[in-house]
């Protein structure tokens, strides 16, 4: 079904209503930016962390995930004329998006007990998807932090994919549970008013 | 170069990849990023050179984890296809205006809710940046201290980020607002005021750069 609706999205619309709200369709570029303008606020605490997938995480706990969907498909896009490895991990931000999504529905940010465990589970998950692709592809070279601790798990004596996944782990797990957090952060001190205008904000943080 | 449809420059830069990483290694990835970083050289090489320039400087950092992790054939094997990823993109981010990509999406009949997205995409990226610079600096003003533990970096982290994403959020009322008022809610589709051409013969040549590849993935799988 979530698929059918992003095909609606790349397709050319027929005379008619459009396929989404006016008002999520303004969400997408601002989530869009978000996760790539956080990258300031992390520069300025010095702390390893990437926040990339954080408007796809939040455009999710809003509005959904087909609206996540196209968010996080935009990130790797923009992020690719940036840097074109980026592309390939296409996939893991769509990943996000679902997983975003099914925590949304349970209600999983109504809290940081709930939010971060919930983090750590999608670090896990992204670092299990994106292990092959950085493997086969770029042979774990994908960013400097990435390769130097692939480097660190072969000096440790792991075999190649197994330094590869552990470099994806260790960047990946704790940068989903500050993602997690912060998005949870986030929904708590949106006005009501203004969440109650998104479809599932009120949802992802157990107020219905 | 720029003068092209830019369908055909996505086109180009979406085939070299391609061949990349379906041609056999090290000669086809090594070909194809010599491909590549002759691009930018065509129209005018004094300008080309910066963009080959910025290409090797981008590429560089790979080869080096390549060595790194790897023996030397892998290392070539994997380095050419890289390369003629990175020196392909960088190209097409140099010759390809946005402004030209959404009209000639608009008069393809695309949607233009794939259009705007795109278009409001790279527009708020600066913005938003240049906000959470203001952001950061407003605060150390007030005294927030990024230093010391790494509890407390989180915490300066969430007093950083907090004030960003929410006045982003806020911003979605009134870009909602400016939309509808545009009468983007309706759904007529856009006349566009300046389509780019788009000749016969890059149109035979986009079909023929995606039969060539799926020729030479048939051949490599055969």
């Amino acid at each position: 079904m979530s698929l059918a609706r992003v095909y609606i999205y790349l397709w050319p619309v027929p005379h008619g209503s459009w396929p989404v709200s006016v008002r999520l369709l303004a969400l997408i570029p601002v989530a869009v930016a978000i996760s790539l303008a956080l990258s300031a606020a992390v520069d300025a605490v010095a702390l390893p962390l990437f926040l990339d997938t954080t408007g796809t995480i939040l455009a999710t706990a809003l509005a959904g995930p087909v609206v996540g969907i196209a968010v996080g498909v935009l990130t790797s896009a923009v992020n690719t004329l940036r840097n074109p490895t980026f592309w390939p991990f296409v996939v893991v931000q769509v990943i996000v998006a679902l997983y975003a999504g099914l925590a949304a529905r349970a209600g999983l940010f109504r809290s940081l007990k709930t939010a971060v465990p919930t983090g750590l589970g999608l670090g896990v998950i992204a670092s299990l998807t994106s292990t092959p692709i950085s493997y086969f592809v770029f042979g774990c070279t994908t960013t400097g932090g990435i390769a130097l601790t692939t480097a660190l798990g072969r000096a440790l004596g792991l075999p190649p994919l197994g330094a590869c996944f552990f470099g994806s782990f260790v960047s990946d797990f704790g940068d989903k549970a500050v993602t997690f957090a912060l998005v949870a952060a986030v929904l708590h001190a949106l006005p009501r008013r203004t969440a109650a205008r998104f479809p599932l904000a009120l949802r992802a943080i157990g107020a219905t | 170069m720029s003068a092209l449809h830019p369908f055909s420059l996505l086109a180009i830069a979406a085939a070299l990849p391609a061949f990349a990483w379906i041609l056999p290694a090290p000669t086809g990835g090594l070909a194809t990023a010599g491909l590549a970083l002759m691009l930018p050289l065509v129209p005018d090489p004094r300008w080309g050179v910066r963009v080959v320039r910025l290409a090797l400087l981008t590429a560089a950092p790979f080869w080096l984890f390549l060595r790194l992790l790897h023996d030397g054939p892998t290392t070539v094997a994997i380095g050419g296809r890289i390369t003629t990823m990175v020196a392909s993109f960088v190209w097409l981010v140099a010759v390809l205006s946005p402004d030209r990509l959404v009209e000639a999406m608009v008069a393809r009949g695309w949607s233009l809710a794939v259009a705007y997205v795109f278009a409001a995409t790279l527009s708020a990226v600066p913005v938003l940046k240049a906000r959470a610079r203001r952001i950061v600096e407003a605060q150390r003003c007030r005294g927030l201290s990024p230093r010391g533990s790494v509890a407390n970096r989180l915490r300066a982290l969430r007093a950083l980020a907090l004030p960003l994403v929410l006045s982003a959020l806020h911003e979605v009322d009134e870009r909602t607002l400016a939309l509808e008022t545009r009468g983007l809610g309706a759904g007529v589709p856009r006349t566009p005021l300046a389509a780019p051409p788009d000749r016969p013969a890059e149109r035979v040549a986009r079909w023929a750069l995606l039969l060539l590849c799926l020729a030479a993935l048939i051949w490599r799988l055969a």
